[in-house]
């Protein structure tokens, strides 16, 4: 299936977006509607170790344990709509281990509707476990055969009873943990702008058929091998391994990439640990899952309060399930996520909701480079950088990371974003990397993939059909 | 929009970085920590400032006065050493570390070929992340590191199967065998080896890393002892070098990593 690309952003103007709202909303499950009005909590969750044994216990732990307290304690609160979203581990990847709890929780979202009329729906983020060494595509014959597995689990998910599919595609990896390790912005551009959104239109193209053969909705995806790494490598305020400049201009180079699965036919929600998710929703107006205060259960961030700003599904990542005192882990996790969203929720009842919009995005809006460039009107700038260059993976790329470090560059000179020094050189030396780069993709790749195919020893350019 | 102006956000959410921004520059931790010898000297800089175009003039030059694995010690690694002082004070940040240690590497491969048998390895490490696993960032990190100190890597790559490690550690015999994972699923596989390593009475520490481990879990199993970051895995593998079995890095673990 051909991709539709975006030359054209959805909204006239960053103000027009807001939570809760999304010009293409989506329904799907047990009465869920995302982006039509209302923000819908996700609660995302992980078995604990030792459920993964086998099938029975597996089903046990997701069904029983887990989906049971979550519905539950929707009700026992007052929540409207709760939607859970299953992340695959690896023992998933054989078909005998994934039916039975995707069949268990379809089956009990189905049992809580008919009982109290909670709306509720569950997503199927399947693991893409393919290996740059071992081959990214059907039919190169690794020894694990992943690139097989990853369409099979994408079938028996849909198959099964799965409301969204999504992933959290690895294209591109190889390059990017190169270019994170070594504050390489070409290379991040060349693996992730470029490679990435190339692996991205060969994944997705078959996950929205096989999403539409079993009227699942395709939802989307997230850089979370690439622009995630980088902004979790350079962490809080007491960590120095990389720089936040360099992480936000990687973030803005994954949005073009991310977008990709919207452009094959994806639908959305998209991903909550995507924090492109910002940007893509500026350029396509599909709803978009977020993530930040309401995820310290599996990691902080800088901008925890600015990611819900406009978003339509608000998560919490990602919790093992274990005992708190105030009930299970993703008990306490959706009460903390059901309250926030009633809160949205209740901003945009009163007409409020741009208020508590830019309440949110002021609170993190000079925190540091990262959230800066994802502040709703900053977001959409590089939306457009993006749709003017919609037409070609490497230029867009470069387009979002050049706008991002400028934005970055001219809210440092303007004081009214703080960089330290060592911030504040390494985005100098990225505006000049890019700036420097050709303007023809057959130029940037010839000289990409002679650098890069003698620094990383599994990066293979067939990976990617090239 | 509405309006921030006049907003001091210092006074709500806090720029610690900005606070902690340390002036000190790689020039003035060289002035107390390279070798006052000129040869030395130069071989020491081209690992600080990461010039790895130049590194291999400077040692073919050092090598006509200096014999080689003085080279090594007293210039290349003398390098690196203010790379990690640098590093620790916040001044030098991970692409550095790569850098500075990319060079160094070119530095003593010119100069081990002058060595009959080549030089000396501190010991073997074997290293791989989990079973079903294909996060490895953290595993290539702390394989650097530990190779830019002088350890020998056997790097198994990502998603090992548990009975290829025990199996490798059988044929390498290395001091230390370390494994990363970033989910607590995959993560089980570490007591899985390290109860085959103990049944065929190997007795070599088992670093468990990553994202979803924690020290309880690392010190759950019978071999398992904790890596927290990357830095932490040299001095961690100095201590094994220097005779500490698991038990001991586990008793003494604060003040092993207390300096990484």
């Amino acid at each position: 299936m051909a991709s539709t690309k975006y030359t054209k952003m959805a909204y006239a103007h960053a103000d027009d977006m807001v939570f809760g709202t999304a010009k293409s909303p989506v329904s799907y499950g047990f009465g869920i509607k995302v982006g039509a009005g209302r923000v819908i909590p996700e609660l995302n969750y992980a078995p604990r170790p030792g459920s993964e044994k086998d099938a029975a216990r597996l089903k046990k732990e997701y069904v029983d344990y887990i989906s049971k307290d979550v519905l539950e304690r929707a009700v026992t609160v007052g929540f409207p709509d709760v939607q859970m979203e299953t992340e695959w581990v690896s023992q998933m990847g054989q078909p005998k281990m994934a039916q039975p709890v995707v069949e268990g929780q379809k089956a009990i979202c189905e049992k809580f509707h008919e009982e109290y009329g909670l709306n509720c729906a569950v997503r199927h983020t399947i693991p893409d476990q393919r290996e740059a060494e071992q081959g990214l595509r059907v039919g190169m014959k690794g020894s694990h055969a992943y690139p097989e597995h990853l369409f099979g689990c994408a079938d028996v998910a849909c198959e099964n009873g799965a409301d969204v599919l999504s992933c959290e595609t690895m294209g591109g990896k190889e390059i990017a943990d190169y270019a994170t390790t070594n504050g390489d912005i070409v290379a991040f551009l060349f693996g992730i702008g470029y490679l990435g959104s190339i692996d991205m239109e060969y994944v997705w193209s078959e996950f929205v058929n096989i999403a539409k053969k079993n009227k699942t909705v395709a939802g989307g995806d997230t850089n979370c091998a690439g622009a995630n790494t980088s902004m979790f490598m350079a962490g809080g305020f007491l960590d120095n391994d990389v720089q936040r400049t360099y992480s936000a201009v990687t973030r803005a180079i994954a949005s073009a990439r991310t977008l990709v699965a919207w452009e094959c036919g994806a639908a959305g929600p998209d991903k909550d640990c995507g924090y492109e998710g910002p940007i893509c929703k500026s350029i396509a107006g599909k709803p978009t899952a977020q993530e930040g205060k309401n995820c310290q259960c599996a990691h902080c961030d800088l901008q925890g309060n600015l990611m819900a700003q406009i978003c339509d599904l608000w998560s919490n990542e990602s919790v093992e399930y274990h005992p708190e005192f105030g009930g299970t882990s993703v008990q306490c996790w959706l009460g903390s996520l059901g309250y926030e969203v009633s809160l949205m929720n209740t901003a945009i009842a009163t007409g409020q909701e741009k208020t508590l919009r830019d309440l949110y995005m002021i609170s993190d809006r000079t925190r540091g480079p990262e959230g800066h460039i994802l502040a709703y009107d900053n977001a959409y700038k590089i939306g457009e950088a993006i749709t003017k260059e919609g037409n070609n993976y490497y230029l867009r790329a470069k387009a979002a990371g050049l706008e991002a470090a400028h934005i970055i560059k001219a809210s440092n000179e303007s004081k009214e974003l703080a960089l330290t020094n060592k911030q504040k050189d390494v985005l100098l030396s990225m505006i000049k990397e890019l700036e420097a780069l050709p303007t023809e993709e057959s130029k940037f790749f010839e000289y990409c993939d002679k650098k890069y195919s003698e620094l990383i020893p599994n990066y293979h350019k067939k990976n990617y059909g090239l | 929009m509405v309006s921030y102006k006049g907003v001091d956000y210092g006074k709500i959410l806090k720029r610690y970085d900005i606070g902690a921004q340390n002036e000190a520059t790689p020039e003035s931790i060289a002035k107390k920590m390279l070798p006052s010898d000129p040869v030395y000297k130069k071989v020491a800089e081209t690992v600080l400032y990461m010039k790895f175009k130049e590194v291999g003039p400077a040692v073919t030059e050092a090598l006509k006065t200096k014999a080689p694995l003085a080279v090594i010690n007293d210039g290349l690694v003398v390098g690196m050493e203010a790379v990690a002082k640098l590093y620790a004070e916040h001044i030098y940040y991970l692409p550095e570390i790569m850098m500075a240690a990319k060079t160094m590497e070119i530095g003593i491969a010119i100069a081990e070929k002058q060595i009959p048998g080549g030089r000396e390895t501190k010991g073997v490490v074997v290293m791989h992340a989990a079973e079903g696993d294909p996060h490895d960032i953290g595993k290539n990190i702390a394989a650097v590191m530990l190779r830019s100190t002088g350890y020998t890597i056997i790097d198994m790559g990502k998603d090992v199967a548990v009975v290829d490690v025990v199996a490798e550690v059988k044929k390498a015999k290395p001091m230390m065998v370390t494994g990363t994972a970033l989910m607590t699923t995959t993560m089980t596989a570490f007591p899985h080896a390290a109860a085959m390593l103990v049944k065929d009475g190997i007795n070599i520490p088992f670093m468990a890393a990553g994202g979803a481990v924690n020290r309880d879990f690392a010190e759950s199993f019978d071999l398992g002892i904790y890596s927290e970051k990357a830095p932490q895995t040299p001095p961690i593998a100095d201590k094994v070098r220097a005779g500490y079995d698991w038990k001991k890095i586990r008793a003494e673990w604060e003040n092993i990593v207390g300096g990484a």
